[in-house]
């Protein structure tokens, strides 16, 4: 830009005038727009209100865990460490809706990219905002319970999206959590069974295969298939 | 030369069949497609929209074959769609909503602003371009669907009940964009008013029960009804009985019936 003024007086009159061209409307033309249509998946998404429910989550986690002294004692973080994660998947089931299903078939790109984005952009988030709520001394129910838990019930809740509904796709995932809480409160002592591998210490192995799978199955059924249809041809 | 064509197009719903073995072929011009409830009309069009699978068949758009999903980019950037009932996210503004389908489209993002605002004027809501989709009436939540179809200048237009929730008026000027959208695009009206299509479109297809019944043109069908109106066909005006004659002959006949000279 510094150099032109010096060139030759002929490109003067033309180069400065493209210059001011791609200045002007290339950034706010083509750029602009196309953040502009990312602007309005996003919000078709409500992707705002999942990113400021994931945080308040994350808020109420830490809240939690200190109104629980678990601090003081490990055990006392099983119900943060089942229970936040259930409330990011469903605020991530929640956002895997679109009201526009019908025109939205109609789009000249494949789906399968940005539902991939979207559910792990929005997964890594709940994975970030919820450990700190359980960091501290290591303990079996720490950050790594946190993670592992994330990631299972967003599979649960991207797998019943694509069955069930986006919209429904929380009561699944509400029902299981619920069942392994109250049936894991049995559970003393001993080893932890597979089915209830979210209240398991986060040192055993199946507990992670489990919820590594569901993440995986989900996710690819969701992607693959997209949330299903919950208009009038639902 | 047809821009759409269909070829033993077979659809199914779990175990009802929608169509049967359908051949049809469209031509730049508005097109109108009749049948009672139930006869197959919006499966046709969310077929040739390509957001339905045919069990079997093959559909042809603008020399491109839907079937392949490499295919289906090239067609739908070409493509306006207005279904029966579409959603929306209740958030958007008219403007706001048009833009996310030129988004769909792929348009060039350039171009989709001023597009966006030409879509809204045609169908007469200029004035509410930066209002809530969500706090519209009834009838201009359809004028909003219309635009985001036509946002993209389509060279085929699929329109599902789209005078359904339109006033009179309304209804007038809806049929004059079609017949303006009808001097260069293929354009496919399903609806159940005849009055439409007598006024708007250049020629009639006739289905029922998952197969064509009739096709021609407007005034041959009104002439099948000026004939038949002294048989006692039902209906209150020419169009009227001859839609309903030309389905009872082909209930009767049992098989696709056409006329000669008039069928395409």
């Amino acid at each position: 830009m510094t150099v032109r003024p010096e060139e030759s007086t002929g490109a003067m009159t033309v180069r400065p005038e493209r210059g001011a061209d791609a200045m002007t409307v290339r950034p706010e033309g083509a750029a602009g727009a196309v953040t502009g249509g990312l602007l309005l998946y996003a919000r078709s998404r409500t992707l705002p209100l999942t990113v400021a429910s994931l945080a308040a989550t994350g808020a109420l986690a830490v809240w939690a865990a200190h109104g629980l002294d678990a601090y003081l004692d490990p055990s006392r973080r099983v119900p943060v460490v089942a229970l936040a994660p259930l409330l990011a998947a469903a605020a991530i089931g929640a956002s895997l809706y679109s009201a526009s299903e019908e025109l939205d078939r109609t789009a000249v790109r494949p789906w399968w990219r940005r539902r991939l984005v979207q559910l792990l952009a929005l997964t890594a988030l709940a994975a970030v905002l919820l450990p700190p709520a359980v960091l501290g001394h290591v303990s079996s129910f720490g950050p790594p319970a946190m993670i592992r838990n994330t990631l299972g019930c967003t599979g649960l809740a991207a797998a019943a999206a694509a069955l069930l509904g986006a919209r429904l796709s929380w009561l699944p995932v509400f029902g299981y959590v619920s069942a392994v809480y109250m049936g894991a409160a049995g559970v003393h002592g001993g080893v932890v069974p597979v089915w209830a591998w979210l209240v398991q210490p986060a040192g055993e192995w199946d507990g992670w295969i489990v919820a590594l799978v569901a993440f995986g199955a989900g996710g690819v059924l969701y992607v693959v298939r997209g949330a299903r249809p919950e208009g009038p041809r639902g | 030369m047809p821009t759409i064509r269909v070829t033993g197009l077979h659809v199914r719903h779990r175990k009802t069949v929608a169509l049967d073995a359908l051949d049809l072929d469209f031509g730049p011009g508005v097109h109108g497609l009749l049948g009672p409830n139930g006869a197959g009309k919006t499966s046709l069009i969310r077929v040739l929209a390509t957001v339905a699978e045919p069990s079997g068949g093959r559909v042809e758009i603008l020399g491109e074959n839907t079937g392949e999903q490499r295919r289906r980019g090239t067609v739908r950037r070409q493509l306006g769609y207005l279904p029966q009932e579409f959603g929306y996210y209740p958030g958007f503004t008219v403007r706001e909503f048009v833009a996310y389908v030129a988004w769909l489209k792929e348009m060039r993002t350039a171009d989709a602003p001023a597009a966006v605002e030409r879509a809204v004027g045609r169908v007469g809501l200029a004035d509410r371009i930066d209002t809530k989709v969500r706090t519209l009436s009834g009838g201009m939540v359809r004028r909003v669907g219309i635009a985001q179809a036509i946002v993209n200048d389509p060279r085929v237009l699929l329109f599902d009940e789209p005078t359904a929730g339109l006033d009179p008026e309304q209804r007038v000027e809806f049929r004059e964009l079609l017949r303006e959208l009808g001097a260069s695009a293929t354009v496919i009206v399903s609806t159940h008013l005849v009055e439409d299509v007598a006024a708007a479109c250049t020629e009639v297809t006739l289905v029922d029960a998952g197969r064509v019944a009739w096709r021609g043109t407007p005034g041959s069908l009104a002439a099948l009804g000026e004939s038949a109106g002294a048989a006692g066909s039902a209906g209150d005006n020419a169009i009227e009985r001859g839609y309903t004659a030309a389905l009872r002959a082909h209930r009767d006949s049992g098989r696709p019936q056409t006329l000669e000279g008039t069928a395409r």
